[in-house]
């Protein structure tokens, strides 16, 4: 009875709309739960998968350690000498190292500086949309003035300078000193993660502030603060979970750029890919074997991610 | 006039902004002005030449008159500054790669574009058969790949494999010779241009299809217009919002690719040079790139804006009214 | 295939075809949806004379739309079961696809829809837009187009017709964007004009002189108009007959005056006393009829009002009742058990009464 009610309202509320759209808009809900969700089953598979591995990659026999070099019979392996098989499954690299291991293990850093520098990119952007989007006013006028700054300089463009800048201030300013590149990168990424995320939570906040819980506890003369922890900020959990999904699939691929650009670290896909790109002809599986983990991983992100925003229905982060 | 004048105002405070934030990053961290001129020069000097850059470049005083004394030599003398390292005027460093760049640039958007009209305008229209949603499949992996994924895979197949283009790039331009030119920046540009289509795909499809369930499309339909047209002259400049949108925010991520494209292919162009610079420490040179890089970026934004009146007549009125 | 298969009628040849202008026999609607078979039109059956005009009522979710979108042709093809048959000049249109129907709309049925405010493209000029279809229909060259369209604004009742003819629909009111639909609607001369609610997002003063230039229009190009609405009281003035409609069937239709003075189903009683009266405007809808629209994937077994019908008993419950034609009236026809006036109805009725005067 329930349904039916639905599906008379949702006629009367779009009169006119082709028909073919009436169907969906008013079948939405049942439609989705009908598709299939291979594309997460896909991401998170992959990413848990990927955890464990590189995780208890020390313990686990079939991973070779990243630094060991490979050797049959005695025989270094160096030199691109071993193609992908039994020996190392996905050859060795120009110094004899086993591709699939350093695959693995580099994984560890890769999730770790994208989940690490999301979060502090969440917990920087997230307030900073917060104030703007709550106390709009000059607040606002401030902190939309600081992103759209940040989105003026491109991304990579951003990172390259502030990483390669670290370098230098870092010995500049001894309080710096604890600073290892592993936390240069994360430091960056933060910032480029800081203005996107900032932008979709000031608009999310404008638009929770009209709603009537909100307006209703504001009435009642419950404090700002106490809105804004109580009423807003469970209520942004949805949309910061879906963007930081693919956020950190971003901010993945841009640890790749880096280091490709030999501004990241050097246990890195991003480094392995430039490292032995030269040697395309001679040893793909160098080279290519990075590439796929690299895309896989940003591709599993961006499903988790596009699975989120359908759910939750966060438009601004389907792209 | 008026709106356009603030927004113009916006964009040069953003501009002002990002530059000097840019020169206290790249300055900051010398106890002294000697020390300052030896970084930017990124050698040992003579006490005469530091005298002279300090002198030159106001680099004794703060930041805020360092600031004003690059800006003044940017606006009044077009100087964008000196790479000591590269031995030559910024400007002479950048001429003779700014079009490897501007090329890159342009050809990814139009062909993004020339690819992504029709693609959307087909997938919104056959919306869920079996088109769209392959289409919608290999958009949603195209935008998601990694540049340097997509251009070493590029690489494999058609330079190691197939060996249709050479494997050091070249910066030769059309006006020099239109073949060599094709075959250096062909995998560059399909490079740039697949992300950048698909982006574009995916936020028109999406525009028409909310456009597509109108009233005034069923309109039409409803007149006898042909469903071609219909989809095309009522339906396309509907729903060019995002996309045109998109144009602008999109630009940014677009010079980060041509960055890596650049390197991985070895084009010689603005992005390859800035990482060579950024590497060497050369402060001047990577200053003036930011600043003409968020230059063009402002710019075309201020260009995006324009357009949307161009576009829509409600929003030119509301404009000239406002 | 007959006639069926030439695409291109002309309007001349059109209009000297003898016989009605619509015959509609068993025209059924159903979707397939994941919830089941929405049988959103069910069997419906009538004819209109050229010229004439038909109000279609009922409330909301009855099938009115999907019915006058099923003559037209304007139906999804994903999931849409159609049959029955819709002969339009005595051509046989309900298995025409879509493309050979874009040949007939605009040219030979037109349609208003409800929403002025959202049916104009807002992007093109309203000169653009009225001159479209002449081009398209008539082969006009832009001149004569264009003094057409102005021509039609001033049939129409729109002052100063040259500068609106330059103007966006976003410069102007709604009442008169639904002149400028109906001037969209008119351009080529159709036949057959359907008309879906198209005062229901108006002001009630607008609302009347909207419905008195369809009147006026439709009697001085001679066309049928189908005049779709969910207020007895808008189709009351300007509609020969009227036809009620119920969870996809048709359950009564009646010259318009006969229905006022002797309306023999329950329903129609109902959606009259849902008029509101003048009187007491403010609060209208003070009589809607209780209860809810039938579910049209399960209808009731029997009459599918019954779960709503003051008057309904067993048989009601079992039987369905056919669409029968009153003794009187061989144009006057109804879908009920216990009419209104049958001495069931009156021994309900006293029924009611009492049990009303007992609380
Ligand atoms: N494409 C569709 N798929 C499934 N059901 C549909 C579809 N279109 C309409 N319906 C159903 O058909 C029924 C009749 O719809 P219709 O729009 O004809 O009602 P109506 O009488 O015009 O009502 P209103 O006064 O609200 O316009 C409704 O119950 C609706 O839910
Ligand atoms: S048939 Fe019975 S239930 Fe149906 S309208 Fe008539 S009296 Fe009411
Ligand atoms: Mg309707």
């Amino acid at each position: 009875m329930t349904e039916t009610t639905e599906f008379t309202d949702a006629v009367t509320h779009t009169p006119g709309a082709t028909i073919d759209d009436q169907i969906d808009a008013r079948f939405k809900r049942v439609r989705r739960r009908r598709v299939p969700k291979f594309g997460v089953l896909f991401g998170a598979t992959f990413l848990i998968v990927l955890l464990f591995l590189t995780v208890f990659a020390d313990w686990l026999p079939f991973i070779r350690n990243a630094d060991t070099k490979v050797r049959v019979n005695g025989k270094l392996m160096s030199n691109y000498k071993l193609g992908p098989g039994w020996d190392a499954w996905w050859g060795t690299d120009g110094n004899g190292f086993d591709v699939f291991a350093r695959c693995i293990y580099y994984a560890r850093y890769t999730l770790w500086i994208g989940i690490s520098s999301t979060a502090i990119g969440l917990f920087v952007g997230g307030a900073l949309g917060m104030l703007a989007g709550y106390f709009r006013g000059k607040t606002d006028r401030v902190i939309s003035v600081l992103i759209d700054c940040l989105l003026a300089i491109p991304a990579l463009v951003l990172a390259i300078m502030v990483v390669r800048r670290l370098d230098d201030i870092k010995l500049d300013f001894t309080f710096l000193g604890w600073m290892s590149r592993l936390w240069q990168i994360i430091l960056t990424l933060s910032i480029l993660a800081i203005a996107p995320l900032a932008r979709i939570v000031r608009a999310q906040t404008m638009a929770l502030r009209e709603r009537e819980f909100v307006l209703a506890g504001r009435s009642l003369g419950a404090g700002n603060m106490r809105i804004l922890f109580k009423e807003i900020l469970p209520n942004l959990i949805p949309a910061m979970v879906t963007v930081a999904a693919t956020g950190l699939g971003i901010l993945i691929a841009a640890e790749g750029a880096l280091a490709f650009l030999g501004l990241g670290l050097e246990t890195s896909w991003g480094f392995m890919i430039n490292a032995n790109r030269n040697r395309l002809e001679k040893a793909w599986w160098a080279t290519i074997f990075p590439c796929i983990m690299l895309f896989l991983t940003v591709l599993s992100f961006n499903l988790i991610g596009d699975r989120l925003a359908r759910r939750f229905d966060v438009r601004e982060a389907a792209v | 006039m008026r709106y356009f004048f603030q927004r113009f105002l916006q964009l040069l405070l953003v501009f002002v902004i990002v530059t000097f934030v840019v020169l206290v990053v790249m300055r900051v961290g010398s106890s002294n002005a000697q020390e300052l001129a030896i970084k930017l020069a990124g050698r040992p000097l003579k006490p005469e030449e530091s005298d002279a850059l300090i002198q030159q470049y106001n680099l004794d005083a703060n930041f805020i008159s360092q600031y004003l004394t690059w800006l003044k030599n940017l606006v009044f003398h077009f100087d964008l500054g000196f790479s000591p390292q590269a031995g030559q005027s910024v400007a002479d460093l950048l001429k003779p790669r700014v079009w490897t760049t501007v090329l890159l640039g342009l050809y990814a958007n139009v062909f993004g574009l020339l690819i992504a009209i029709p693609l959307a305008v087909t997938q919104a229209y056959r919306r869920d058969r079996p088109f769209d949603k392959v289409g919608s499949m290999a958009t949603f992996i195209a935008v998601g790949v990694p540049g340097i994924v997509l251009g070493v895979f590029l690489k494999l197949i058609f330079v190691v494999q197939l060996g249709w283009f050479p494997s050091i790039g070249d910066k030769i331009y059309p006006w020099d010779d239109l073949h060599e030119h094709f075959m250096n920046f062909f995998l560059p540009t399909l490079t740039l241009t697949i992300p950048v289509a698909a982006i574009y795909t995916r936020l028109l499809r999406a525009d028409m299809v909310m456009t597509l369930q109108s009233d005034f499309i069923t309109l039409a339909s409803a007149k006898g217009v042909p469903p071609r047209r219909v989809v095309w002259k009522h339906g396309l400049r509907n729903s060019l919002f995002s996309l045109v949108t998109a144009v602008g925010t999109q630009l940014g991520a677009l010079i980060g690719s041509a960055v890596l494209v650049e390197s991985l292919f070895d084009l010689d162009g603005l992005g390859s040079q800035l990482v060579v610079s950024v590497l060497s420490a050369d402060l001047f040179t990577v200053q003036s790139f930011v600043a003409i890089i968020v230059l063009i970026v402002v710019v075309v934004n201020l260009l995006v804006d324009l357009s949307y009146a161009l576009i829509d007549p409600r929003i030119r009125q509301a404009r000239a009214l406002g | 295939m007959s006639i069926g298969s030439t695409t291109n009628i002309t309007q001349a040849a059109l209009r000297d075809v003898p016989g009605p202008l619509l015959e509609l026999t068993d025209v059924r609607t159903h979707f397939r949806t994941p919830r089941g078979l929405v049988r959103a039109v069910d069997g419906v059956s009538f004819t209109l004379e050229r010229g004439r005009s038909l109000g279609i009522v009922g409330e909301s979710g009855s099938g009115k739309t999907i019915l006058s979108r099923s003559i037209m042709g304007l139906l999804p093809t994903k999931g849409t079961e159609r049959s029955g048959s819709i002969r339009f000049a005595g051509t046989e249109v309900g298995n025409k696809s879509r493309k050979e129907m874009r040949h007939i709309w605009g040219k030979e049925m037109a349609m208003i829809f409800q929403d002025p405010m959202t049916s104009l493209n807002p992007l093109m000029r309203i000169g653009d837009q009225i001159a479209e279809p002449l081009r398209l229909h008539l082969g006009m060259s832009k001149a004569d187009a264009a003094a057409t369209a102005r021509r039609l604004l001033q049939d129409v009742r729109i002052p100063e017709p040259d500068r609106r003819l330059a103007q966006y629909p976003h410069e102007m009111s709604g009442g008169m964007r639904q002149r400028v639909m109906i001037a969209i609607a008119m351009a080529c001369g159709p036949t057959a004009l359907f008309a879906d609610e198209p005062t229901t997002a108006l002001d009630v003063t607008v609302q009347a002189q909207i419905l008195d230039l369809l009147g006026e229009q439709r009697r001085e190009r001679n066309m049928s108009l189908v005049l779709v609405t969910h207020d007895l009281g808008v189709v009351a003035g300007h509609t020969d007959e009227i036809a009620v409609m119920y969870g996809g069937k048709l359950v009564e239709k009646a010259p318009t005056k006969r229905l006022f003075a002797a309306m023999k189903m329950p329903y129609t009683e109902g959606l009259l006393a849902s008029i509101p009266k003048l009187e007491d405007r403010s609060h209208s809808r003070l009589n809607v009829i209780p209860g809810r629209p039938p579910d049209l994937v399960n209808p009731p077994k029997g009459c599918r009002f019954a779960p709503r019908c003051p008057y309904a008993s067993a048989r009601c419950n079992e039987e369905e009742p056919p669409l029968t034609a009153t003794q009187d009236d061989p144009d006057h026809s109804y879908a009920c058990w216990y009419p209104v006036g049958s001495p069931e109805y009156h021994e309900a009725r006293a029924r009611i009464n009492a049990s009303a005067g007992v609380n």
